[in-house]
């Protein structure tokens, strides 16, 4: 069975590729931060911004189409969000529109630009506690193997009836094939446990690294810095 | 004096629900000796590879390479006695293979560039590329999947392995390759399996489960022979003894 993976792009090779995940997270971070202060009224900002992006996407490799076509999916929520904010007018409608496809088209590249288990490993050596950096790591892993189990649970039921049942006949066979994909993941999880054990899993889950901090980071983290604190100044003129 | 790599006494165990899995279980595995577990679904083949290395502890004795094992002990144990499961999705948790297979060493303290060289030495003895590395578990065949776990617990130089049904499910050329690679193995071999043709090839002795308890224990080729015990414990003699292909 084939997934659209959120990570596809994340094996290239491109200058964006190569930083070390750290750099990756405190900069895309930082220009979140700085895409949400940007003031409403303050189109040319925006603009500058976008053209940046533009550029990290230029530079990274990955296919315009892709982030379109990504961008476009979560596209109804922004909307959605964005109307839930009418008190402000077709002006706060914009810029809440535009800032939050600013922000999304920022997410796909770093985790296009970053493989999952780096992402992972740079959380981690950041600070992000170790229980949650191992549930995500699990997440990722098991999102996988918990959409094939139902998937193929579908299949299962849709070869077995002819026609749709009433609704209320709909609602419980779903409710019971939820209670059984929970029940399984839950004896998978024990499975799961007993292997980690086997290993000799001892409370510590172990950080390798084959990033180091290079100067392309220090480069990377000055640019980065120096492009957001002008724009900081810029506003604050 | 022989050494014993794996010497149980009175092993019993109860699953937490009340069913009863083993029942006075006594098996001695001599060092380097290579062993199958044969017996219906549900016989205790797994339950009894899981007391191995305690993650399930029930009442009795057991000794790993003359060491009883103790709570105390647990570290040094799953050192010396890897498990191969049967659902390489239980395995294989870490985002990429290397982090899996990097896993179990890393655990036990192996310095940085010691564990690189395992990790390789694993892939290779496994019978996999080491293009291998980068990528994701989720992303590979069953066949390599069962190989990458078996790197994950090779990785670990147990002086012990037991696998549960490590030929299950897997297409003709895939089991060919993988038996290949067991046989290379230089550990101390303990196979639950039903796959009988793997058992002839690969261990000359035999134990035979049911219903929790050892009822035979001897030569490989006699016991699957025996079409009346086989019969007896839901198994059946392999087609290559009752056609008479393979001759030692």
């Amino acid at each position: 069975m084939r997934h659209n993976f959120i990570d596809r792009y994340a094996a290239l090779d491109s200058p964006l590729h190569i930083l070390e995940p750290r750099t990756k997270l405190l900069a895309f971070t930082a220009l979140i931060v700085g895409v949400l202060s940007i003031p409403a009224t303050n189109g040319f900002l925006f603009f500058i911004y976008a053209f940046a992006i533009a550029i990290m996407m230029g530079f990274s490799q990955v296919p315009l189409n892709y982030i379109v076509g990504r961008a476009l999916l979560l596209l109804p929520f922004i909307l959605l969000a964005s109307l839930a904010a009418p008190w402000k007018g077709y002006l706060g409608f914009g810029v809440l529109f535009v800032r939050a496809i600013l922000c999304l088209i920022l997410l796909i590249l770093l985790t296009n630009t970053t493989r999952f288990a780096e992402l992972l490993r740079g959380m981690r050596k950041l600070g992000c506690p170790q229980i949650l950096a191992m549930n995500l790591s699990f997440l990722y892993r098991y999102l996988f193997v918990l959409t094939e189990e139902a998937m193929r649970m579908k299949q299962a039921r849709d070869c077995r009836r002819t026609a749709s049942a009433p609704f209320k006949e709909e609602l419980k066979l779903l409710s019971s094939m939820l209670g059984t994909l929970l029940i399984r993941s839950f004896e998978r999880a024990e499975r799961m446990h007993s292997a980690m054990l086997s290993r000799g899993y001892s409370g510590d889950f172990p950080v390798i690294s084959p990033r180091k901090f290079s100067w392309h980071d220090l480069a990377f983290l000055s640019v980065v810095t120096l492009f957001i604190v002008s724009t900081f100044c810029f506003t604050n003129r | 004096m022989t050494e014993y790599a794996v010497r149980i006494i009175q092993l019993s165990y109860t699953y937490p629900d009340g069913t009863r899995a083993l029942e006075k279980i006594d098996l001695d595995v001599p060092c380097g000796e290579r062993i199958a577990i044969v017996g219906p679904s549900g016989a205790g083949k797994s339950t009894l590879l899981l007391h191995l290395n305690g993650v399930l502890q029930g009442t009795g004795s057991i000794k790993i390479l003359n060491q009883k094992l103790e709570q105390s002990g647990l570290r040094e144990v799953r050192r010396q006695v890897g498990l191969l499961f049967q659902d390489p999705n239980d395995q294989l948790f870490c985002p990429t293979v290397y982090e899996d297979v990097a896993f179990g060493p890393l655990n036990l303290t192996v310095p940085a560039d010691e564990i690189q060289r395992r990790v390789d030495k694993a892939l290779s003895d496994a019978g996999l590329n080491k293009s291998i590395r980068s990528r994701s578990s989720h992303h590979l065949s069953l066949g390599e999947r069962r190989r990458v776990s078996l790197a994950a617990v090779l990785a670990m130089e147990p002086a012990i392995l037991g696998m549960d049904e490590p030929t299950s499910n897997l297409d003709p050329r895939n089991r060919h390759h993988l038996i290949e690679v067991i046989s290379g193995l230089k550990a101390t071999l303990i196979i639950a399996t039903h796959d009988l043709e793997l058992v002839l090839d690969v261990c000359p002795r035999t134990v035979l489960m049911d219903q929790g308890k050892i009822w035979a224990d001897g030569e490989t080729r006699k016991m699957l022979a025996d079409s009346r015990l086989m019969d007896a414990h839901g198994l059946e003699v392999p087609l290559s003894l009752k056609l008479g292909f393979k001759s030692k």
